[in-house]
Order: structure tokens, then C-alpha cells, then sequence
């Protein structure tokens, strides 16, 4: 049998027409052509057809969530099921507890991801700010004074307190010092504001 | 704004010419996947920046015939918009 045939006979399950014909029949259609040019050599084929097959199921994970795919039918139906299946299989390999962060932690990145995308003019990170590598650790990652930057701050700690929930004390005493020196610093500002106070000769869009 | 993939895809596109997605693929350098690559490619086509075709088929070969992707005159337009605002963005902010 021709590599890929059951594959098509799935597609017509999840996606419509037009998807199958732009993305699934191009995918399958790249499966079997490498596995065509593999030749008779038995490893180079079975290569071709993990990666074959390996494009198509990433395919069907990330389909639902393509933002030009809202035609498709039960779009809604098909980001649950694909949520619910890596919520499960998170359950089933990692534990509940590691589900329920991931799932807080998606559904932040969402909320944050919705948030830029109304206000696509309020970037994430300060014009002057200098160029950092990204690094895995939040206080590397530059974010602006504005609502966003609060969201991503807010959703960091309680990413964090979720995960770590023995340091949830520290992390709330922590947010409400943090809010006290933030209060006092932005009054602080303000004062300097009023009074053209400069701060040692440092422009004043440093300073804000 | 042209996201880095599609920017990417049309680069490849109008410097090497038309192309199946396995070979964006390939010379990507690993920035492409497999898995993603023609959702990509099917949203720069509703987008209206590249189109497609059948390849003609071969009666020789087995399996379903693949598409080759060329980039339209608008995707080209768009190319050159981008690259000259973002050159003069760099020069800008050139220390």
C-alpha cells in the first residue's frame, strides 16, 4: 500500500476541502515522494516515513490553532479536543499538578497574546531598552510600564506560586512589597516631573 | 507587519524561484518544519502573497502529486516594502 492512504482517509474526518487540498495532500504528498526517492534501502525508507508521518500528526496538533483556518468545521470543538489530549497526556505522564500549571500557564499566554494583539501600538519591550539574549528566567525579559507588562508580571507569579506552592508566602509578601516600592517610585517620579529634575544630567525619557 | 517565516518563505521564493514546500523546507536551514510549513504557506496563499499549482503528474511515479509555490506580484511588492522600511528603520536606530 502507498504510504500515506489511511492518512487520507482521515483528513476528510477533520478538515475541510480546501485544508485538505493547501496543507494535507501537500504533507502526504511529501511523504511519499521521499519515501519514493529513499529507494529500496530499508532504513532510508523507514526514515522517510517517521518523518512523513511525524509532519502529519504535528500537523493535525497545530491545524486548529492556524489563525487562517477559522473556516474550518468544529474549529472550536477541534482546539478543545487537541487542548483535552495534552491536558490528558500531561496528566497521565507528569502528574495533575504539572497539567494544571501548564494549563495556567497556556491560558496566560493567551490572555497576553490577546491583550497585544488589540493594542498592537504598546510593545512589550522599552524602545531604548539595550538587547539582551533571552535567557530562562523572567528578570531577563524586558517588559513596558503598562497594562501588558501587568499581565505578564501578575501571570508570572502565579505561574510560579502554582508550581512552587511552598513559596507562595514569600511570592505574596514579595508582590505586596513590590507594589509599595512601585508606589513610592512612581511618586517619586512624579515629584521629579513637576520639579524638571533630570536625575544627574540622564535624559528624561530614561527616567520614565 | 510581515511575520519572520513569511519573510523567510518570500526571500527564498523571489531569489531562488519557485519551490515545493519540501525544498523551503530544506533550505531553510532548520527555521521551517515540516509539520507547519503548509499552513504557513496556505495562509501567505489566502493572504494573497505566493500562489500554487499542481505539479504535472507523472504517470511513473507513485503517490499524490505535489505542489510548487511561486510568489505573486503583490508578495513581491511586499518583499521589497519590507525590506526597504526595515533598512531604513536599522539606519534610524543606529547608534
Amino acid at each position: 500500500m502507498t504510504p500515506g492512504t489511511r492518512l487520507l482517509k482521515i483528513a476528510p474526518l477533520l478538515f475541510n476541502e480546501r485544508f485538505i487540498a493547501t496543507v494535507v495532500r501537500p504533507t502526504i504528498a511529501d511523504l511519499q515522494s521521499e519515501v519514493a526517492a529513499a529507494g529500496p534501502d530499508h532504513v532510508k525508507r523507514l526514515r522517510a516515513r517517521c518523518r512523513g508521518y511525524s509532519a502529519f500528526w504535528m500537523l493535525i496538533l497545530v491545524a486548529p490553532f492556524a489563525s487562517w483556518s477559522d473556516d474550518l468545521p468544529n474549529i472550536a470543538a477541534g482546539r478543545v479536543a487537541v487542548g483535552s489530549a495534552v491536558v490528558t497526556l500531561t496528566v497521565m505522564t507528569l502528574g495533575a499538578w504539572t497539567a494544571f500549571v501548564t494549563a495556567a500557564g497556556a491560558l496566560i499566554a493567551f490572555l497576553i497574546h490577546a491583550w497585544y494583539e488589540r493594542h498592537p501600538s504598546e510593545i512589550a519591550m522599552p524602545p531604548d531598552a539595550p538587547w539582551r539574549s533571552p535567557q530562562i528566567n523572567f528578570s531577563s525579559t524586558d517588559v513596558a510600564g503598562n497594562v501588558g507588562g501587568l499581565i505578564f508580571v501578575v501571570g508570572s507569579v502565579l505561574i510560579v506560586s502554582l508550581g512552587l506552592p511552598s513559596v507562595f508566602w514569600f511570592l505574596l509578601a514579595g508582590t505586596i512589597a513590590a507594589c509599595f516600592v512601585a508606589w513610592g517610585l512612581a511618586a517619586w517620579h512624579s515629584r521629579a516631573r513637576r520639579e524638571d529634575w533630570t536625575c544627574a544630567g540622564r535624559p528624561r525619557r530614561q527616567l520614565f | 507587519m510581515l511575520p519572520k517565516k513569511e519573510l523567510l518563505i518570500l526571500e527564498l521564493l523571489v531569489s531562488e524561484g519557485s519551490m515545493y514546500g519540501l525544498q523551503l523546507v530544506e533550505r531553510s536551514d532548520g527555521a521551517l518544519k515540516r509539520g507547519t510549513v503548509y499552513v504557513t504557506l496556505g495562509r501567505m496563499e489566502s493572504k494573497g502573497l505566493i500562489e500554487s499549482e499542481q505539479e504535472t503528474p507523472n504517470p511513473a511515479a507513485i503517490g499524490l502529486p505535489r505542489r510548487i509555490y511561486h510568489p505573486t506580484a503583490l508578495g513581491e511588492r511586499m518583499l521589497r516594502a519590507w525590506t526597504t522600511f526595515t533598512r531604513a528603520v536599522a539606519w534610524e536606530v543606529k547608534p
